[in-house]
């Protein structure tokens, strides 16, 4: 899975810290573990929600306070979604939009 | 003495390179804590410690007084591009936000006259005493039936939007700000009561709506609420309340913080600031926490 942070946090795109979690069979950096939670969350939230198996790319624009506002793709597929967590990674909202 | 702003840990003042070379080292240990300060105070980008040192040196650069650096970073950090959540979900009516807040700032105001308590325990200025004991009787005493307390009107503000008095005074607080109120009485317990005042009354500035004149983005909450025929008339009277108290309250503190503070009072006044403005953050999203959890009910 690819987003389009390419720098740093697969979330954020924050190139501080080392952390890796395997998510869908691919080791991915991020920058902490709350980070790598938000993230897995929200994948499985949407392969939920679309009956997807796997997801391709997940475009994102947003921040913590904001939210984000994000593109997932997998195959032909396409959903767009927003979500905002709290601090502690849990997710606040999550809505197709 | 020059303190983590996350952790508290101490250095030597000005000692910004081992400051630095602490954060490189919660860096590469990924803590969130750590690591959330500086994406969101410094850079989003890896920084070797000579390099951090210098941004850490220019975040902490005081240029016009105390003061103004507080209230600077304060309205980036809540009010500015970037607002807040708390405050964004402020910018239209919403009963559910509202009674999220009245059961948090129950325990918030408790601890805000424990805070002043200490600032007045510990000074022996007049004037500085004189003030935290006018704001403790405004904020939980009040002056009689006809000048209710702010936790008077915030009780009412629940009453008029369905909560119960008995539930609002015994329910416990959300985790977030159990944790914040923690940090706010170790703040004032173990700091002094310059540094207790910032870190406090800075807090304030919430609600200051002259704030647009240091580059606020966003009003606490929309005025519009004020003059809604939807909302409560204690929903009014509660927001209207800080709305008109707290351009004084927090800016008059802060004077008292300049005027008196001398310059090996700065970094701990910074850290203390710092640090309460971390807990006050994660206290407004338990505002909102605990409004989805009273709306779902």
């Amino acid at each position: 899975m690819e987003t389009n942070n390419t720098h740093g946090c697969a979330l954020c795109d924050a190139t501080w810290g080392e952390y890796y979690r395997e998510i869908d069979g691919d080791r991915m950096f991020f920058c902490c573990n709350i980070c790598a939670d938000i993230f897995e969350n929200m994948v499985l939230e949407v392969k939920k929600r679309k009956g997807w198996k796997n997801i391709d790319h997940i475009d994102l624009k947003g921040n913590f306070s904001s939210g984000r506002q994000c593109t997932a793709r997998s195959g032909k597929e396409t959903f767009n979604f927003y979500f905002r967590t709290y601090s502690d990674g849990r997710m606040m909202k999550f809505e197709e939009r | 003495m020059t303190f983590c702003p996350v952790c508290g840990l101490k250095f030597h003042s000005g000692d910004y390179r081992m400051l630095a070379e602490h954060f490189i080292e919660q860096s590469r240990l990924s803590d969130f804590r750590h690591v959330s300060w500086l994406n969101r105070n410094i850079s989003k980008n890896l920084m070797k410690a000579e390099d951090l040192m210098f941004s850490l040196m220019a975040f902490y650069h005081i240029s016009g007084g105390i003061k103004k650096w507080i209230i600077n970073d304060f309205v980036k950090r809540f009010r500015g591009d970037s607002p807040h959540p708390f405050i964004l979900a402020m910018q239209q009516y919403d009963p559910e936000v509202i009674r999220g807040y009245v059961v948090e700032h129950h325990h918030f105001l408790k601890q805000w006259i424990r805070s002043c308590s200490y600032v007045i325990a510990k000074t022996e200025l007049d004037d500085v005493q004189s003030y935290e004991l006018e704001n403790i009787m405004t904020e939980l005493h009040g002056y009689g039936a006809s000048e209710p307390s702010h936790h008077e009107l915030l009780i009412r503000m629940g009453e008029s939007l369905g909560l119960e008095r008995n539930f609002i005074l015994a329910e416990k607080p959300l985790r977030q700000t159990a944790e914040a109120v923690k940090i706010w009485n170790e703040l004032a317990a173990s700091g002094s009561w310059i540094s207790t005042m910032a870190a406090m009354h800075s807090l304030e500035l919430i609600a200051n709506r002259d704030l647009s004149t240091h580059g606020a983005k966003y009003a606490y909450f929309n005025p519009s609420i004020l003059s809604d025929s939807r909302v409560p008339a204690a929903v009014k009277a509660f927001l209207m309340e800080g709305y008109e108290a707290d351009v004084s309250h927090s800016y008059v503190a802060l004077d008292f913080v300049e005027k008196y503070a001398e310059n090996e009072d700065i970094e701990e006044i910074q850290y203390a600031y710092l640090r309460s403005a971390g807990a006050f953050s994660d206290y407004l999203e338990a505002r909102l926490e605990r409004g989805v959890m009273l709306g779902n009910k």
